[in-house]
């Protein structure tokens, strides 16, 4: 499904539809800043820009800042070489490119994460061609519904089965220490384990194993 | 236009770093007057470069004069609001790209577990599962059940609506019939489908709490595949076998 148009050759005039105005005036002014920013550390250039934008706010990009930049233009004057500025300018230059760095990294995750989803939706689609019940909830008959349901109903009671034989399987972990408490490391079976939250690991529970408090009770 | 990926560094070799300054010096320019163009807003850029002590300025050095008077006009808070720099950009940068990164992933998961739920559905086990997987399992099943409910709710809505016709004598004999299960059976008659469903669903409460029609399924599915249920396959859900009796004894027209 296209979300967008795709690149589009363009004319360079202003663009008659105001909401589209909007939205490319977001994406190129975000775009003009990433470039400005690159040529900075690329080519150890210095760059200021200032941008008004259609609703009269105004957006401003400047390295080292902005206000550095208009100074240097409307005086004239060379930069200052001071020690100190310079190594403020180091330490500046240090974090941006730990940032450029985490930065790339996350567009490599995302864009990994991006060709998953396209891949499990090509699984649903091949799925939808098979099985009735894997077709969207939208298109399904009421006895479909009814039958999917049922089915779904009995799944979760087996989900909800099979978790509690994990929880229990688990609170029996082999003995520590030997130090002959016969309650080291049981939990008790009446500890309450969220189910219904996402994302709840082992470790989210409410069973903190301090096993090397050593011989009295090993959880609290 | 080269499509190599740029390591975003300074560059060290001095004659690449120059023309990279030039190339992407000027594709900066035009991206400025691009977007006062499209956008017919005023803008302006001043680039200095270590090749030179003038810098090169968009669109005219009086033209960036009187943005940058128009600019300090402004009182400092808006001034500042929307200013960044290198550091500051990139921190933004990154925020977005870890949200999306998130959104992401939850999307996927939620699309992983949906297989996961499909496959049980046909009978794959659940023992592959940890309690993580367990979870997000059942959080998706229960969001499939709330949608079946909300569907299942507007099409009662809707059958309800015509006035009801006076109901066709129940058929006689039951033949086997293969409940072709299509939309086209919502095309037969409505007070039809309206007291039959009613039917249904109390038959399907009552059978789904008999455990002991479950341990007969399951024993049967690790046996054999004919067993799960007549008509074709791909029709019956093999956790519903056990209404599968329950279909034969009904006609549907």
């Amino acid at each position: 499904m296209r979300k967008s148009k795709g690149r589009q050759k363009i004319e360079m005039v202003k663009m008659p539809n105001d909401s589209n105005l909007q939205v490319t005036f977001s994406k190129r002014r975000s775009g003009l800043f990433k470039k400005a920013s690159e040529l900075c550390t690329l080519c150890g250039a210095e760059i200021g820009i200032i941008v008004f934008s259609p609703g009269k706010k105004v957006f401003s990009f400047g390295h080292p800042c902005v206000e550095t930049i208009i100074d240097r233009f409307l005086t004239r004057n060379p930069p200052q070489n001071s020690g100190t500025l310079q190594l403020i300018e180091a330490h500046r230059n240090a974090s941006v490119r730990e940032h450029n760095v985490q930065l790339t990294q996350l567009t490599n995750q995302l864009e990994a994460e991006k060709k998953r989803g396209e891949a499990l939706n090509r699984m649903r689609k091949a799925g939808q061609a098979e099985h009735w019940w894997e077709a969207p909830i939208e298109g399904l008959g009421l006895q479909q519904l009814e039958q999917l349901k049922g089915s779904l109903e009995e799944l979760k009671k087996n989900v909800a089965k099979q978790a509690d034989r994990l929880l229990i399987q688990n609170s029996n972990p082999p003995q520590f220490f030997g130090a002959g408490n016969s309650n080291h490391g049981v939990i008790p079976f009446d500890t309450i384990i969220p189910y219904d939250t996402k994302n709840v690991g082992l470790s989210g529970n409410a069973m903190p194993h301090t096993y090397n408090h050593g011989y009295g009770r090993g959880f609290f | 236009m080269t499509r190599k990926k740029v390591k975003l560094a300074y560059i060290t070799n001095d004659s690449s770093r120059k023309a990279t300054f030039k190339k992407r010096k000027k594709g900066l320019l035009k991206k400025v007057s691009e977007l006062s163009t499209l956008c017919d807003i005023k803008t302006c850029a001043i680039i200095y470069s270590p090749y030179d002590t003038q810098p090169e300025v968009w669109p005219s050095p009086m033209e960036v004069q009187n943005i940058i008077a128009k600019f300090k006009m402004m009182p400092e808070m808006d001034q500042s609001k929307k200013m960044v720099n290198q550091e500051s950009f990139l921190r933004q940068r990154i925020a977005k790209s870890e949200e999306q990164l998130k959104k992401q992933q939850r999307d996927n998961r939620e699309k992983e577990m949906t297989q996961v739920m499909y496959r049980s559905l046909v009978g794959e086990g659940l023992h592959n599962l940890n309690i993580v997987d367990l979870n997000d399992l059942g959080w998706v099943i229960d969001k499939s059940i709330k949608e079946i409910d909300e569907k299942i709710k507007s099409l009662l809505e809707q059958q309800a609506v015509p006035p009801p016709p006076p109901p066709p004598p129940a058929a006689a004999a039951p033949a086997p019939q293969v409940v072709t299960m299509t939309s086209h059976a919502s095309r037969t008659t409505k007070q039809d489908m309206f007291n039959d469903e009613a039917a249904v669903r109390n038959t399907i409460t009552d059978l789904a709490t008999d455990s002991s029609q479950n341990q007969q399924w399951l024993m049967d599915l690790l046996k054999s595949n004919d067993n799960m249920c007549f008509g074709r396959n791909d029709d019956m859900l093999p956790y519903s076998l056990h209404t599968n009796n329950f279909w034969s004894n009904f006609p549907f027209p």
